[in-house]
């Protein structure tokens, strides 16, 4: 591999670790507030890409209860984006509401939980399946005016990339820096990082736990949204099932970044995004097995992840 | 009864291999050991049964598959499942919690991706023709009837012998068993190598049974099902895994079933039909928020049992 | 409890309640299932096939159905595994159907054809092309060609395009049977054209991103790229493909062969040379009139898979004609009828959308004529269609 297509395999890793990284961050926030996994955030991944294409006033096809519909309004991409996002983060606290709290307040097995969050992943994919069919949907001309493909290379050593790409990372990037400002900055996030820390000393010193979580589902929910956007720009909604891939990678980084720290699922997402696009091409038909097998590498030997503190089992 | 039967054999043999699942699933858990590693185990199993029977004793086509090959398939699939599952086991059982989880399915996926790859398992298309042992797929009962019955029964015996009981401490608080002189390592290595050799077996059968094997059998998707099995079940007792597999395995074609009564409304049919899967993912949100504890717990049993005695 | 026994109660009254109107009705219609996958991921597909079928449920039996007796479809749902295919054959088969068309996957008529087989009902496969589904036994049988036909054709149209052609990349979707089994079709009709196989590239249909892919194989300066794939994972790899400033030549396999890529690679669609099973151009009255009746409903041209399933209906209802014909079918019991179809299903030819179809004693079929059609996209980047070449 010469020098040029390996910095350019590095670029592109970049570009889709960022959405990992803001995707995984999904799962971390509630990870590191409640020690469960939930896996509807895939589910809220693909229900993001579905907002955001119905809000730009896109029509649906010709399957499901709402074929041939669409808003009487359409919002420029930019603007839908942040509503399908919003939406979605609504869509979190939903979740959190009907799925997370009534078992919580039970003081319920967090293994149940997880599979409650289950439940209603499979609900939530197959509803979006008898609303607006299995097809595939692109959102319209997203990014009219931008060329396809933009030359970041120097001197006659052409780096080439998707526009779509670099539009990802730096929208991706703006996203990681303002929830690392909310969480360094505002009470808010000072909170969230004190009950992640430590729920029962949190409750004590009169911070709102509930609405914390309510609060930490909703910012979950927002980041699973846009990550679905984004994935959608870039490649189409390949369907309902759209968010499962993403839903396992998601895991890795999870873990690769250690359990519940925010700059690790960064870096992880970042990592594991250009350890796959390095990935040589005779073996690329491993590479969905790539994640995993750092992962697997990565829990042997350091098995608080690369960034994580050492993990206390809460009993 | 006959039509019933010829209808619902494979379901009602599908069952018992979810309950099956379920068990293995619930074994390391007995000890405290969160794996989902069932799925891979079974697709190992599967592709072990699935290459002996086409490649290296195959029958002629039409002549039923001798029923002692086929034990000896699941022998070598728990052979093989065991000595892996040693292998895996050793390095991760350090791990606790979640990360034993997300280890155990990091397992599930790198098997899955090998044997898209692999010329032996027959990459993405996988092996067809699967010889059959029997007649008909209700016949396999007596297969996994018999193995669901021993399993049962061996891992009742389980639950009340000293090693059980070691397995219960070690749930309970990991410190404490050691300080009682229970071997922790070797301890959930056990319970751990037990619920994979009997995925394996599931799974040589299963290979049978579905006629062909592919990638798309034991897949995370799979390892997720099989939990669910098992919470909602209920995980205190070797019963609710069972339960919990038979139940949820038939709830989908009770929905179908349901779609079949006339004189339903159409929009009604069209719902159960196409909705099929909506309504299975509510009913399980639902049973965690009413069965907390899964369907089946201990004190049910305790209650059902003073029953009977009075 | 008591709330129990009064639900289960009123379930018995209103099930008893409803066969007995069932049983008040005269003519009964004639039940041919349809087992494809309706749920899951491979919905996409599912969704195509029941459209079609429904459309020749209400044009036969419009045209009088089986001699004066109408058809109706039992639609099961298989979802996207085996399980889910066997359940819904033995549901089917349960329900008194004369035949089966199905099931979606490859994989799965693997598990379920033995079942129909077993119980004599005649299966006709709608998108079934793997290797070896005929010979799953006498009563499967299919409508949709084995990969291995149709993918040349494409490669030679492509030279015709641009005889300048000698480096050649392919690509293929290594998790999905159809497309793996396409590409070697597709690879060695490059060796044997004299072209230069210089990279073959896999990808998974689940993959949303091909940067390295693609990265390392226009490092090889191709002028040809081969895509097998379906719609959605093939329609991205060539739309970033184009992103990437590739200018050459594409073809696409059969898996490509539907309207569900525009919106996947929009504007950059345009020009892809597609290997077609099923062409909306094909010039038969029956085709014209398909096509008529599904761009009323759809507002768009037929895709190949509910062409497919289409002609699996006509299939099935033609072969039953000919049987009530020579014996009349409601003289025969239901064992007999199903038997009795099988043999007039293989023994007969059809013209169907797909062309002129008909079988050998084994089941595989007979399709006469393949095409090869070239993607014209519109001004707005959704919609397009396919231009006949050849």
């Amino acid at each position: 591999m010469n020098l040029a297509l390996f910095f350019q395999q590095v670029v592109n890793g970049l570009a889709i670790g960022s959405v990992y990284a803001i995707f995984a961050l999904g799962y971390t926030l509630i990870f590191s507030i409640l020690g469960i996994i939930n896996f509807a955030h895939s589910a809220i991944f693909t229900l993001g890409a579905y907002f955001t294409y119905a809000l730009m006033g896109a029509r649906f096809g010709f399957n499901g209860l709402l074929a041939q519909t669409a808003l009487p309004f359409g919002l420029p991409f930019p603007l839908a984006v942040l509503g399908g996002g919003l939406l979605a983060g609504g869509m979190g606290v939903l979740v959190e509401r009907a799925a997370f709290r009534p078992l919580r307040n039970r003081g319920a097995d967090p293994l149940l939980m997880l599979v409650s969050s289950l439940g209603v992943a499979v609900a939530l994919v197959n509803i979006i399946q008898y609303l607006v069919g299995a097809e595939a949907y692109s959102y319209p001309n997203a990014l009219a005016g931008l060329p396809p493909s933009i030359n970041l290379g120097v001197g006659g050593v052409p780096l080439i990339m998707r526009t779509v790409l670099v539009v990802i990372f730096i929208i991706s990037m703006l996203i990681l820096f303002a929830l690392m400002r909310l969480m360094n900055h505002t009470k808010a996030g000072k909170a969230l990082q004190a009950v992640a820390e430590d729920p029962v000393t949190a409750s004590l010193l009169g911070i709102n736990t509930d609405r914390l979580i309510l609060l930490t589902f909703f910012i979950s929910g927002f980041l699973g949204g846009i990550a679905g956007t984004l994935v959608g720009l870039s490649v189409t909604i390949t369907g309902p099932y759209f968010g499962i891939t993403f839903g396992l990678r998601g895991l890795a980084v999870l873990v690769l970044g250690g359990l519940g720290s925010i700059p690790g699922a960064v870096v992880g997402g970042l990592a594991i995004g250009i350890v796959e696009a390095l990935v040589p091409p005779d073996l690329s038909g491993y590479k969905d097995a790539v994640a995993f097998a750092i992962l697997l590498i990565v829990l042997f030997f350091r098995p608080q992840g690369l960034l994580g503190r050492t993990f206390i089992q809460k009993v | 009864m006959d039509s019933f039967f010829n209808q619902y054999g494979f379901l009602i043999v599908s069952m018992t291999f979810s309950a099956l699942l379920a068990l293995s699933l619930y074994l390391p858990l007995m000890a405290g050991q969160l794996s989902l590693a069932s799925p891979a185990f079974y697709a190992i199993g599967g592709y072990i049964a699935a290459v002996l029977s086409t490649q290296i004793f195959p029958v002629e086509s039409g002549a039923p598959f001798p029923l002692e090959r086929l034990l000896l398939e699941m022998l070598i699939a728990a052979a093989v499942s065991g000595v892996l599952a040693l292998l895996v086991g050793l390095p991760a059982l350090r791990l606790r919690g979640v990360y034993l989880a997300l280890a155990t399915i990091a397992l599930v996926e790198i098997v899955r991706v090998l044997s898209l790859n692999l010329e032996i398992t027959g990459k993405a298309i996988g092996i067809f023709g699967i010889p059959q042992p029997f007649a008909t797929k209700l016949d396999y009962l007596w297969i996994s009837g018999v193995l669901l019955l021993v399993s049962a029964f061996f891992v009742y015996r389980l639950e009340h012998s000293r090693m059980g009981r070691a397995f219960a401490a070690l749930r309970e608080d990991e410190l404490a068993a050691g300080a009682m002189g229970i071997n922790p390592t070797t301890t959930k290595l056990l319970a751990f190598v037990l619920g994979a050799m009997l995925a394996g077996v599931v799974g040589a059968v299963s290979a049978h049974f579905l006629n062909t094997w592919n990638a798309r059998q034991g897949t995370f998707d799979a390892s997720i099902l099989i939990l669910a099995y098992v919470i909602i079940g209920g995980s205190r007792t070797f019963l609710g895994p069972i339960a919990g597999g038979l139940l949820l395995t038939a709830l989908p074609e009770v929905l179908r079933a349901l779609a079949g009564v006339p004189g339903l409304p159409p929009l009604a049919v069209s719902f159960l039909q196409d909705g099929r899967l909506i309504i299975y993912g509510v009913l399980i949100v639902l049973s965690t928020l009413f069965f907390p504890q899964g369907l089946i717990t201990p004190a049910l049993l305790r209650r059902w049992n003073r029953k009977g005695r009075a | 409890m008591r709330l129990i026994r009064v639900v289960i109660s009123s379930l018995v009254v209103a099930i008893l309640l409803s066969a007995s109107f069932a049983l008040a009705q005269d003519v009964q219609p004639i039940k041919i299932g349809v087992a494809v996958a309706q749920t899951s991921n491979v919905a996409l597909f599912g969704q195509e096939q029941v459209i079609g079928a429904k459309i020749a449920e209400a044009y036969f039996n419009e045209k009088g159905g089986v001699n004066g007796r109408p058809i109706q479809l039992v639609f099961q749902d298989t979802a996207g595994d085996e399980a889910g295919a066997i359940n819904a054959f033995q549901t089917l088969i349960a329900d008194t159907v004369v035949g089966i068309v199905g099931p979606t996957l490859s994989q799965q008529a693997f598990a379920a054809d033995p079942m129909a087989e077993q119980a004599g009902v005649p299966v006709l496969a709608p998108s079934n092309t793997a290797k070896g589904i005929p010979e799953v036994g006498n009563f499967i049988a299919r409508v949709s060609a084995p990969v291995a036909v149709v993918a040349p054709n494409a490669v030679r149209a492509a030279l015709n395009l641009d005889p300048n052609i000698k480096d050649v990349v392919v690509f293929y979707a290594q998790n999905d049977a159809f497309a793996s089994s396409e590409t070697t079709t597709f690879q060695s009709t490059v060796t044997n054209l004299g072209l230069n196989l210089a990279s073959v590239q896999t990808f998974q249909t689940t993959d949303t991103d091909f940067s390295a892919q693609i990265t390392n194989a226009l490092a090889l300066n191709p002028q040809l790229v081969i895509v097998s794939g379906l719609a959605a994972d093939g329609g991205n790899l060539i739309r970033q493909l184009r992103e990437f400033g590739y200018t050459g030549v594409i073809v696409g396999g059969n898996g490509l062969n539907t309207a569900n890529v525009f919106p996947v690679c929009q504007q950059f669609c345009d020009g892809i040379i597609i290997a077609q099973a099923y062409s909306p151009a094909a010039e038969s009255e029956i085709n014209q009139t398909f096509r008529e009746l599904y761009k009323a409903e759809q507002g768009k041209e037929p895709p190949q898979f509910s062409a497919q399933a289409f002609s699996a209906v006509q299939v099935f209802v033609e072969a039953l004609i000919r049987l009530d014909n020579i014996t009349k079918l409601d003289t025969l019991d239901l064992a007999t009828q199903r038997n009795l179809l099988n043999l007039s299903v293989l023994a007969g030819g059809y013209e169907t959308p797909l062309g002129m179809l008909s079988f050998t004693p084994t089941g595989e079929i007979v399709q006469e004529q393949f095409y090869v059609a070239q993607i014209k996209m519109n001004a707005d980047g959704q919609t397009g269609t396919f231009e006949y070449i050849q």
